[in-house]
C-alpha cells in the first residue's frame, strides 16, 4: 500500500476496472442499477449517457444553470444539487431523485407541475426539470416562502426564455395549492 | 373572441401543448437524440483568430480505433461556401482560419471520449497572421478575406441634414457584444437515407436555410437533404446560422452511420453568431420645446469574420435611429465590417437595440439641456400615423406611439424600500444607495425586410374534430404550436389539435426571428383552416340540403343561419378535409427604392425603469420596469406577458452584465462562470400593459411581439441609472467601475442658431454612393473603448 491510500477503495461496493473505470451500485428514480462508468465521469453523464435517463438536461456542465438538478442522497439526507459537478462514482450506493420521481405514482402532476404550466412558467422548457427539481424542494422545507426566500432557493437555476417573473409566480401559486390541500 | 375563451381559442391563455411533457422532464430536445450504432463527432476549432493553414495531418487520428471519419476540407463533396445572406464561409476552413473557433476538421468515433482524442491527434500547423481585432481599421487594413472588409456601408439623407433648432447635443455610443446564451447547447444527430440522401433532426431556427446550405456542401438536391426539428432549447437568433447541421450531415454521409453532434457550452460560445458590439455617434437638433429639427448619425458594426446577417443587421441599426419619432431632415450613414473578433449575426433585436440605447440617450439629453421632462419631449416628437420616416416609408398602419406612452404613463411608482444593490454576491454593508426613474420608446420593424420574402404555408386536414397542423415554424420556446392550435380551434372549431413537428417536407416557413412567425405561419394555418372549414361546411350543406353561405363554425359547432346544426365533430362523421394555404406579405423593397417601402410593420414600445444603485460599489438593482406595447390584438395573454418579462430580462443583462470579452480575437469568458446573465435575484418586478390596435391585413389583428420588450429594455434601463447617478453612462453593458469611477464622457450640448429647413431639398430618403465620412473619426467622440 502507498503512503497514499486509494480513495476508491472506499468506494461502497465499488469495484475497479483495470480500465479506469468503477463499477458500483446507484439507485435512481426508485431502480436499483449496477453502473460501470470511469472514475471522472459525472453523475449527469451516468444518468444521462449510461442509464439514459433524460429528464436532468445539460446547459452548461459547469454547474452554473441548474439545469442538471437532481435530488441525490450521498449519505448526507439528501438534497439538490447539479449532477453534472458530481463524479458519479462519489454517489456509489447513494439513491438519486430526477424530474421523473416527481409525478405522482399515478402519472399525475405535482402541485408544482401543475403550477408551472398554469402560470406559463415554462417555455422551451430546457431548464424546466431543475426548477421544477430545486421548487419541490424548497416548498418541501418552507410552505410558505416569502419572495426573497424563492430567489434564495432557485438562483442557481438560470432561465433564459421567460425573465422569471411567471416562475416565482407558479412557485407562490405551488405553495399557496399545497397549504389549501393540506390546510 | 370572448366566446372563444372557454374553447381554448384566440384571446384566451391556452397552455402550451408540449407543457406537459417539459414539467415532467420528458420533452425530448436535440440534445436527448440517441440512435441506433451512432457515432459522436467532435469538431477541430483554430486556437488562433487569424492563420494561415501550412497543413492538416489526420494520420495519427484517422489511426485510432473507434474512429470512422476525420474530414477536412478536401472531403467536401460540394460548394465549400456557406452562409445566410452572403456565402463568404467556409465549411471547414480552407487554407485560413479568420476566428478563433473557426471549424478546421471534423471527427466521428464511436463514443464522445474517442472522438474528442481524435480531435487532440488532428495535427494542423498554422502560420500565425496578425489579428484585424479593430473595425475602426476594418477600412483601411488590408483585406482578410477576398470579398473585402466590408459587409455593406448604407448612406442616405432627407430634407435637409443642416438645419438647425436653439440646441445641438451629440455623443458617442457603445454597445457591447451579448451572447444570446439559450440553455441548451447546439445539437443534432444526422443519418444517412436509403437514397444516398441524408436527414438531420436539429435544434434550428429556420429548417429550409439549413437544408439549402447543407445541400450546397454535400451536393445533394433539397429532395435528398431532409431537416426535421429536433426539442429547441431556447434559440434568441444564434441558431439562425449553420452551425454543425452541415458537419453532422457531411460525417454521416461519408461513415454511413448516424452521427450526432451536442458542443459544449464553451463551443456554443465559439460557434454561433453574437450580437454586433457597435460605436454610434448620433447628433440631434431641435428647438426650444424640444421639437427634433434634424438627427445625423454614423454606425459602425463589428460584425467579425463572416457575414451571417451583418448586411442586413446594419440596414435596421442605420435607418432605426430616429426612433419612434418624427424626423424630417437627417443624414445618416454606417458600416457593418469584417474583423477577426467572433462573427456577429442575428440576436432578438436585429441591430435595433443598438440604435435604441443610443437614440434614447439623446432624447434625454436633448430634454436636460432645455430642461424639459423626458416624457414630454417624447410627446412632443412622437411619431404619428402618416408620417414619412427618414427612410422614404409612410406610417400607414396606427403608430401608436403616444398612446404607448400615455399607457405607461398611467402605472403608479413602486413605493418603499427594495432589496440591496448587488444580490447574494453583495458582501459589504450598503453605501449610498439612491434611486433613479428613467424612461425609453422605441420602434422595431417586424418581419423580414428590404425584399427578404416573408412567407410561410400551411397543411391543415381535419376528421372527426381533430385537427392536423404542419408548417416548418420552429418552435423554439416562444410558443407558436400554442398559437397554431388556438387559431384551428377558433377557425376549425376543432376539439383537439395535433401541431405536427415541422420538417421540410412542407415549404419554409422561414426563420423563427424578426418578431414575425405569428404574423407568417399564424397567417397561413388561419389561411388552410378556413379552407378546411369550407370544404367541411359545403360537404354539410350538401348533406342537409342546405345553402353553405348560411352555415358558420362558432364554439366547436356548426351553426345554419346563426341556429346549432350540431358539433364540429360529428359534422362528417369518418370524413378528412385537407387543404394548404400560403402566405406572404406585401413585397418590401431596398433602401431608397421608389417601389415602396422597407419594412412589412412596426411595433412600438414604451417602458420606465426604476432602478437603486450603490454609487460607491456601483452595483444596480432594477426594482421596477413597466411597459406599454403595442401588441395588436393579444392572442394568448399567458404567452405574451412572457415575451415582455423574457424580453425585458434580456435587455437588462445587455444593460447591466452582459458582454462577451474579447481580447485580440479571443473569447476570455466563454462560459457561465464569467458571462454573466440575469438570474431570479437580478429581475425586477415587470408591470405589462398593452395598446391594443389591429394590425391591418393580419387575422384578428395580431403582430408580432416579441423584441420590442428587449430593444426597450436597454435603453430604459441605461436611463434609469443615468437619473440615479447623475453620469453620463454612454456605453453598454454599465460596469460597476462605470459608475463608481464615472467613466464615459458626457453629451457635448452646443446652443445652436436657428437655420431652418432648405425648403427645396426633397422630402424622402436620398441615397448616397460615397461615404459622407470614414468611420474611424468616432474614436474621438466620447464613450470609454470596452
Amino acid at each position: 500500500m502507498s503512503a497514499v491510500e486509494d480513495p476508491r477503495t472506499d468506494v461502497a461496493g465499488g469495484t475497479d476496472g483495470a480500465d479506469g473505470s468503477v463499477t458500483f451500485g446507484l439507485t435512481v428514480d426508485g431502480t436499483a442499477h449496477e453502473v460501470t462508468a470511469r472514475w471522472d465521469e459525472s453523475l449527469l453523464t451516468v444518468l444521462r449517457d449510461r442509464l439514459g435517463v433524460r429528464g436532468p438536461k445539460t446547459g452548461c456542465a459547469h454547474g452554473r444553470c441548474g439545469a442538471c438538478a437532481v435530488k441525490a442522497d450521498l449519505g448526507d439526507g439528501g438534497h439538490v444539487l447539479c449532477a453534472c459537478l458530481v463524479p458519479a462514482a462519489t454517489a456509489a450506493g447513494g439513491t438519486v431523485e430526477t424530474i421523473a420521481s416527481i409525478s405522482g405514482p399515478d402519472g399525475a402532476l405535482s402541485d408544482v407541475q401543475e403550477a408551472f404550466l398554469a402560470e406559463g412558467a415554462v417555455q422551451c422548457g430546457i431548464c424546466t426539470s431543475g426548477f421544477v427539481t430545486a421548487a419541490t424542494e424548497l416548498l418541501e422545507t418552507n410552505p410558505d416562502p416569502t419572495r426573497p426566500e424563492i430567489e434564495a432557493a432557485l438562483y442557481g437555476n438560470l432561465c433564459r426564455c421567460t425573465g422569471y417573473g411567471r416562475i416565482v409566480a407558479a412557485v407562490e401559486t405551488a405553495a399557496r395549492t399545497r397549504r389549501a390541500a393540506t390546510r | 373572441m370572448f366566446a372563444n375563451m372557454a374553447t381554448g381559442g384566440i384571446g384566451a391563455s391556452v397552455r402550451r401543448p408540449d407543457g406537459p411533457a417539459k414539467v415532467r422532464g420528458e420533452f425530448s430536445y436535440a440534445g436527448d437524440l440517441t440512435a441506433e450504432g451512432m457515432l459522436i463527432g467532435v469538431t477541430v476549432r483554430s486556437p488562433h483568430p487569424h492563420a494561415r493553414i501550412l497543413g492538416i495531418d489526420t494520420t495519427a487520428a484517422r489511426a485510432m480505433d473507434g474512429v470512422h471519419a476525420v474530414l477536412t476540407v478536401d472531403d467536401v463533396p460540394g460548394d465549400r461556401h456557406f452562409g445566410l445572406v452572403l456565402r463568404d464561409e467556409p465549411v471547414l476552413a480552407d487554407g485560413v482560419v479568420r476566428y478563433a473557433g473557426e471549424p478546421v476538421a471534423v471527427v466521428a468515433a464511436v463514443d464522445a471520449a474517442t472522438a474528442r482524442r481524435a480531435a487532440r491527434a488532428v495535427e494542423v500547423t498554422y502560420e500565425v497572421l496578425p489579428a484585424l481585432t479593430d473595425p475602426q481599421l476594418a477600412l483601411t487594413a488590408a483585406s482578410i478575406h477576398p470579398d473585402g472588409n466590408v459587409y455593406r456601408h448604407v448612406s442616405y439623407s432627407c430634407g435637409d441634414p443642416d438645419a438647425r433648432g436653439v440646441v445641438t447635443v451629440e455623443n458617442t455610443y457603445r454597445i457591447g457584444m451579448q451572447d444570446p446564451a439559450f440553455l441548451a447547447p447546439e445539437a443534432g444527430l444526422a443519418r444517412p437515407t436509403p437514397d444516398g440522401g441524408v436527414a438531420i433532426e436539429v435544434a434550428t431556427q429556420w429548417l429550409h436555410s439549413d437544408q439549402k446550405q447543407i445541400g450546397w456542401a454535400t451536393g445533394l438536391p433539397p429532395e435528398k437533404v431532409h431537416v426535421s426539428l429536433a426539442g429547441v432549447g431556447g434559440a434568441f437568433g444564434g441558431r439562425e446560422d449553420v452551425t454543425l447541421q452541415t458537419h453532422a450531415c457531411l460525417l454521416a454521409l461519408a461513415t454511413g452511420r448516424p452521427v450526432k453532434i451536442e458542443y459544449t457550452r464553451e463551443e456554443s460560445f465559439l460557434a454561433h453568431r453574437q450580437r454586433h458590439p457597435g460605436t454610434i455617434w448620433l447628433r440631434h437638433s431641435a428647438d426650444a420645446d424640444g421639437r427634433i429639427v434634424s438627427v445625423e448619425g454614423r454606425v459602425l458594426l463589428d460584425g467579425g469574420a463572416y457575414a451571417s446577417t451583418s448586411p442586413v443587421v446594419i440596414t435596421n441599426t442605420v435607418t432605426l435611429l430616429q426612433g419612434p419619432y418624427r424626423v424630417d431632415n437627417g443624414r445618416f450613414e454606417g458600416w457593418s465590417v469584417r474583423t477577426n473578433n467572433p462573427s456577429c449575426g442575428a440576436m432578438r433585436g436585429f441591430g435595433v437595440p443598438q440604435a435604441a440605447f443610443a437614440h434614447e440617450a439623446q432624447l434625454d439629453a436633448l430634454a436636460a439641456a432645455l430642461d424639459l421632462d423626458p416624457v414630454e419631449v417624447r410627446l412632443t416628437n412622437a411619431l404619428q400615423r402618416g408620417d414619412v420616416a427618414t427612410f422614404g416609408q409612410r406610417f400607414d398602419a396606427p403608430t401608436p406611439v403616444r398612446e404607448v406612452i400615455e399607457g405607461l404613463r398611467a402605472i403608479p411608482l413602486p413605493t418603499g424600500p427594495a432589496k440591496l444593490p448587488g444580490g447574494v454576491g453583495r458582501a459589504a454593508e450598503g453605501g449610498t444607495v439612491r434611486r433613479g426613474v428613467g424612461w425609453a420608446v422605441t420602434m422595431k420593424n417586424l418581419a423580414f425586410s428590404e425584399g427578404h420574402v416573408d412567407e410561410s404555408t400551411a397543411e391543415v386536414s381535419l376528421r372527426d374534430g381533430h385537427a392536423t397542423v404542419h408548417t416548418a415554424c420552429a418552435e423554439v420556446g416562444q410558443g407558436f404550436v400554442t398559437v397554431a392550435e388556438q387559431v384551428a380551434r377558433t377557425v376549425l372549431g376543432a376539439t383537439t389539435v395535433e401541431v405536427v413537428q415541422p420538417d421540410t417536407l412542407v415549404a419554409s416557413a422561414g426563420s423563427t426571428s424578426a418578431s414575425r412567425q405569428t404574423m407568417a405561419s399564424g397567417t397561413a394555418v388561419y389561411r388552410a383552416c378556413l379552407a378546411v372549414r369550407d370544404r367541411l361546411l359545403g360537404r354539410v350543406a350538401r348533406a342537409h340540403g342546405l345553402d353553405a353561405a348560411t352555415l358558420t363554425v362558432a364554439d366547436g359547432v356548426v351553426c345554419a343561419a346563426g341556429r346549432p346544426l350540431g358539433p364540429v365533430a360529428t359534422a362528417a362523421p369518418g370524413q378528412t378535409f385537407r387543404a394548404t394555404e400560403h402566405f406572404q406579405h406585401p413585397a418590401t423593397h431596398p433602401l431608397g427604392s421608389a417601389e415602396g417601402g422597407m419594412y412589412v410593420a412596426f411595433g412600438f414600445s414604451a417602458m420606465r425603469a426604476v432602478v437603486d444603485v450603490d454609487v460607491e460599489l456601483g452595483l444596480v438593482s432594477v426594482v421596477q420596469v413597466a411597459s406599454c406595447q403595442d401588441v395588436g390584438t393579444v392572442v394568448n395573454p399567458v404567452q405574451l406577458r412572457g415575451q415582455i418579462e423574457g424580453g425585458i430580462v434580456q435587455g437588462m443583462g445587455l444593460a447591466l452584465m452582459e458582454e462577451v470579452v474579447v481580447a485580440d480575437g479571443l473569447i476570455t469568458n466563454p462560459d457561465f462562470q464569467d458571462y454573466l446573465i440575469p438570474t431570479i435575484v437580478d429581475v425586477p418586478e415587470v408591470v405589462s400593459t398593452y395598446v391594443t390596435d389591429p394590425e391591418p391585413g393580419m387575422p384578428h389583428g395580431w403582430k408580432g411581439v416579441g423584441e420590442p420588450p428587449l430593444v426597450t429594455a436597454v435603453p430604459v434601463v441605461a436611463a434609469a441609472v443615468r437619473a440615479a447617478t447623475g453620469l453620463p453612462l454612454p456605453a453598454v453593458p454599465i460596469k460597476p467601475e462605470h459608475i463608481a469611477l464615472g467613466i464615459g464622457a458626457a453629451p457635448t450640448v452646443t446652443w445652436t442658431t436657428p437655420r431652418p429647413a432648405d425648403p427645396d431639398r426633397p422630402r424622402g430618403a436620398v441615397i448616397d454612393e460615397e461615404p459622407h465620412d470614414a468611420p474611424g473619426t468616432m474614436a474621438e467622440e466620447g464613450a470609454p473603448s470596452g
